[in-house]
């Protein structure tokens, strides 16, 4: 295709080496240039490789001290939509909404192991469970049993907290990201660097110990508490079992919902008639809803409650949503958990946990029944940390 | 698919080992065409048909109008092509747009108007390639170039994956005649287009993603009113953000297109450089301000028809460029400040066209630029015109009962980077990477390169879509 101009008959603005479109008005652009400097690329380019994988390699080894391994894959928007489309696939699927208490304190293989069935996990950090709970609801295909974790702070607020756009890729997940989603897991069963918290800005912002008065800094933000597998089976990240300076900021972080006002009646009314609405959609197709309230540490519940006493909070949700609900303080067997930082159970706890409020689930409704071939209640002393029980 | 994706990482190893294989020119062509759709359809495969409309309609077009002997059917046929390219673009870009600006118009006159539902999903890189495939026509309208011999080279100039998306935005001349002759990349080329891919992800990947979008986003998109340090430093945080997203878009793009021996045209030249605006527009998305001066502004009269005409064009290039941008207002307005800048610029050169200035009052001229052009990304990035006003406020130190807002250690980031991005820009203003790569000793750029590669990769980066995708 000739051009009418070629690029001898442009001018050059002076000290340009090369000119570009902007130099040529009102003609047709010319074939660019675009020249190789002068160098041994090659040997550059190996060079490069050679020490990027070094630097990779220390990088991983200095991360993997740092207890981030191998197989951790994290908990991103994808893994959450893969786990959402298995209740397009089978809607009478048992699903699990909520914030990252119950996310944390589940136990997917006890679970399957006491009831045979695996919920579908839908519970995310630091988010509302109400908005998700309402997407079930308008999903017209939905008929199973929805458990719904509480934790007060996060249910009783009006935003849909730090995942919400989870939502978004469900409803539009390109190729690009499923692939891409595909990679990073494979990638992450390699690596144990590839962390979203551990991420070079990530890092370098944990410096500022609160320099600026006033701010909300990295300091004042949790930092990684999620330690995730296949089919989003999460824990609390192990080291914060025994790391006592992460588990001290994360509750700083807790101690924070002090400050907050306490939740106002017309958020409660607000609550509530939503809860009320998405239950009732749902048992008017035939499915069910039970609520769960995960056990907090002693310290971590009187700033709860000064936020939203379980009177006015819990208490009264299950009364006007008319739903049955398992509340971890009237459960003997949920009593003496270990919350290494207050707000979640430690990974052999969970377990613990789950295996409670399954049984109890059971005998609340009869979606749930427990195995001939379950295995024998646990309780606290099996999760007790090995220096008490001994 | 974006760039910074793993997907594309695996998909470009693919294309490169495919273009690499002793096949015809006519089969590898064929391979980048196919590998160009799945890389458009990869987001969303059904929009891959505005593709196909795009490219048939313009390679029609161009044909009548080689055939057409009247300058009556030669204008039809090129106003079929921008009637086609600019519908699609209205429709999916400004449709929204135009029914919310038509019902307050209604309301105005006491109409209570409300459209339906009206819920349009914006095709990737529309405004991109409609541009794009537009230029073919307009080209051969304008007898500034003949159609493509095959279909095939045309589909791909228009399809091509590295420039599909985010530009830079190809002349047919640029890219048909580099189809014609069979060619692939030396093992030269391929090392340095990676090089040069590698600098480009860093910028978007590290310093747009990781270090710069962050702070922006605190304060243009939170609740909290902020001080003058605030809005300054969210602002100089997006100058930095858009410059380092879009321009390593590009570098990016010309890179990938090196590693498969095709050119592509630069799209920045260092533009926080800038002594004046008329120096910013030759430096700042340099294929985009090329494509409107030679098929808006000249075809409006341009500087041919006295003082008043030209300013007219000038205003009414510029503010089609801020539509160009986006559906809204604010980016109307952050076009018309540029147009009225221009216009001033043009204005103070003709009245002291004797003057000389020296390097310190052109160093002056070139910070006041910078600050003048900040002033403008307030409105590109605010979401409506009372952030602008809220963040323009505080700049000035005027705003009542402001709050700290960032953390120390975005301020420092903020600041390191943007004056190293100013200060490069400054350095470099008179020379080409090229240039500059070319003088320095290959063990430093080996290990600048390792440095770069690592810190994308420990960044990890989250496949954030480049912001000029939107446009």
């Amino acid at each position: 295709m000739p051009s009418s101009t070629s690029s001898s008959e442009t001018s050059t603005r002076p000290g340009f080496l090369r000119p570009t479109a902007s130099d040529r008005p009102g003609v047709a652009q010319p074939v660019p240039d675009r020249d190789v400097p002068a160098h041994p690329w090659g040997r550059i380019l190996g060079a490069a490789v050679v020490v990027f994988v070094l630097a990779i390699g220390a990088w991983e080894w200095r991360l993997r001290t740092l207890e981030l391994l191998p197989g951790d894959l994290g908990d991103d928007s994808s893994a959450w939509a893969q786990q959402r489309r298995r209740i397009d696939a089978e809607p009478g699927a048992m699903a699990i909404v909520g914030d990252s208490r119950i996310l944390f304190d589940t136990d997917l293989d006890r679970f399957e192991a006491l009831a045979g069935i695996r919920p579908v996990q839908l519970a995310l950090q630091g988010t509302n469970g109400r908005p998700f709970l309402q997407d079930l609801a308008d999903d017209a295909d939905f008929t199973g049993l929805a458990i719904v974790g509480i934790a007060e702070v996060s249910y009783f607020r009006d935003a849909i907290g730090l995942k919400g756009d989870v939502l978004k890729r469900y409803r539009h997940e390109s190729p690009s990201d499923r692939s891409s989603y595909v990679l990073h897991r494979s990638l992450s069963r390699v690596f144990g660097f590839i962390d979203e918290e551990y991420r070079l800005s990530k890092l370098v912002r944990r410096l500022d110990p609160g320099l600026r008065a006033g701010t909300r800094g990295p300091s004042d933000e949790p930092w990684k508490m999620i330690s995730a597998t296949d089919a989003r089976q999460a824990w609390l990240w192990p080291r914060i079992e025994h790391d006592a300076r992460l588990a001290a900021h994360a509750v700083s972080i807790w101690d924070a919902w002090g400050r907050l006002p306490p939740v106002t009646d017309d958020l409660i009314a607000r609550t509530q008639a939503a809860t009320r609405d998405a239950v009732a959609k749902i048992r008017a197709r035939g499915g069910d809803v039970v609520f769960i309230r995960p056990p907090s540490a002693a310290a971590l519940r009187v700033v709860e409650d000064k936020r939203l006493p379980r009177s006015r909070g819990w208490d009264a949700l299950l009364a006007a949503a008319d739903v049955r609900g398992i509340h971890a303080d009237d459960d003997a067997a949920m009593q003496g958990l270990v919350l290494p930082e207050n707000s979640h159970l430690s990974r052999a706890c969970s377990t613990v946990f789950t295996d409670a409020y399954v049984r109890r689930l059971a005998a609340l409704t009869d979606r749930v029944v427990l195995r001939a071939a379950a295995p024998a209640p646990l309780a606290a002393a099996d999760c007790a940390p090995q220096s008490s029980v001994e | 698919m974006v760039f910074n994706s793993l997907t594309f990482a695996v998909f470009f190893a693919c294309v490169l080992a495919l273009h690499a294989l002793p096949l015809p020119w006519a089969v590898r062509k064929t391979n980048l065409l196919v590998a160009s759709y799945l890389f458009y359809a990869a987001w969303n495969p059904p929009f891959v048909l505005l593709l196909w409309i795009s490219t048939v309609v313009d390679w029609y077009a161009a044909q009548g109008l080689v055939k057409a002997r009247r300058q009556g059917s030669r204008r039809a046929w090129m106003l079929l092509s921008v009637v086609a390219n600019l519908g699609m673009l209205a429709y999916f870009k400004y449709g929204t747009f135009l029914l919310d600006n038509f019902r307050v118009a209604m309301l105005a006159v006491g109409v209570d108007y409300q459209p339906p539902a009206f819920d349009i999903v914006l095709p990737v890189g529309i405004s991109f390639y409609t541009f794009a495939t537009m230029s073919y026509t307009l080209d051969i309208y304008l007898r500034r170039a003949e159609p493509a011999r095959s279909f095939l080279d045309y589909a791909l100039f228009v399809t091509f994956f590295p420039h599909l998306v985010a530009g830079p935005i190809m002349r047919p001349t640029e890219l048909v005649p580099q189809f014609e002759q069979p060619r692939r990349a030396s093992a030269n080329q391929l090392y340095f287009g990676l090089a040069l891919m590698t600098l480009g992800l860093f910028e978007k990947v590290v310093l747009a993603d990781g270090f710069l979008a962050g702070p922006a986003e605190a304060v243009f998109d939170g609740a909290k009113i902020p001080g003058a340090l605030d809005a300054w430093i969210a602002t100089l945080a997006f100058s930095g953000q858009i410059f380092c997203d879009f321009a390593g878009y590009s570098t990016t793009a010309i890179g990938a297109a090196m590693c498969l021996g095709f050119a592509m045209p630069d799209n920045f030249r260092f533009p926080y450089a800038a002594i004046g605006f008329s120096d910013f527009w030759r430096r700042w998305h340099i294929t985009l301000s090329a494509w409107l001066r030679d098929y808006v502004y000249i075809p409006l009269g341009g500087n041919r028809h006295g003082e008043a005409r030209t300013y007219l064009a000038l205003m009414a290039t510029m503010l089609l460029g801020g539509l160009w941008h986006g559906a809204s207002w604010t980016f109307v307005l952050w076009g018309g400040l540029h147009g009225l800048y221009l216009s001033i610029e043009r204005l103070l050169r003709r009245r002291f066209a004797g003057v000389k200035p020296g390097a310190l009052a052109l160093f002056g001229i070139a910070l006041l630029t910078y600050a003048l052009i900040n002033i403008t990304w307030v409105f590109f990035r605010a979401r409506d015109f009372g952030t602008a006003w809220r963040m323009l406020v505080a700049m000035s130190g005027q705003q009542a009962g402001a709050v700290p807002i960032l953390p120390a250690v975005d301020l420092i980031a903020v600041a390191v980077i943007v004056s190293g991005i100013v200060a490069v820009h400054w350095l470099m203003r008179e020379r080409t990477l090229e240039s500059v790569i070319a003088r320095t000793p290959a063990p430093l750029l080996a290990a600048l390169w390792a440095c770069l590669a690592f810190a994308i990769v420990i960044e990890q980066g989250s496949g954030n879509a480049f912001i000029y995708f939107q446009f």
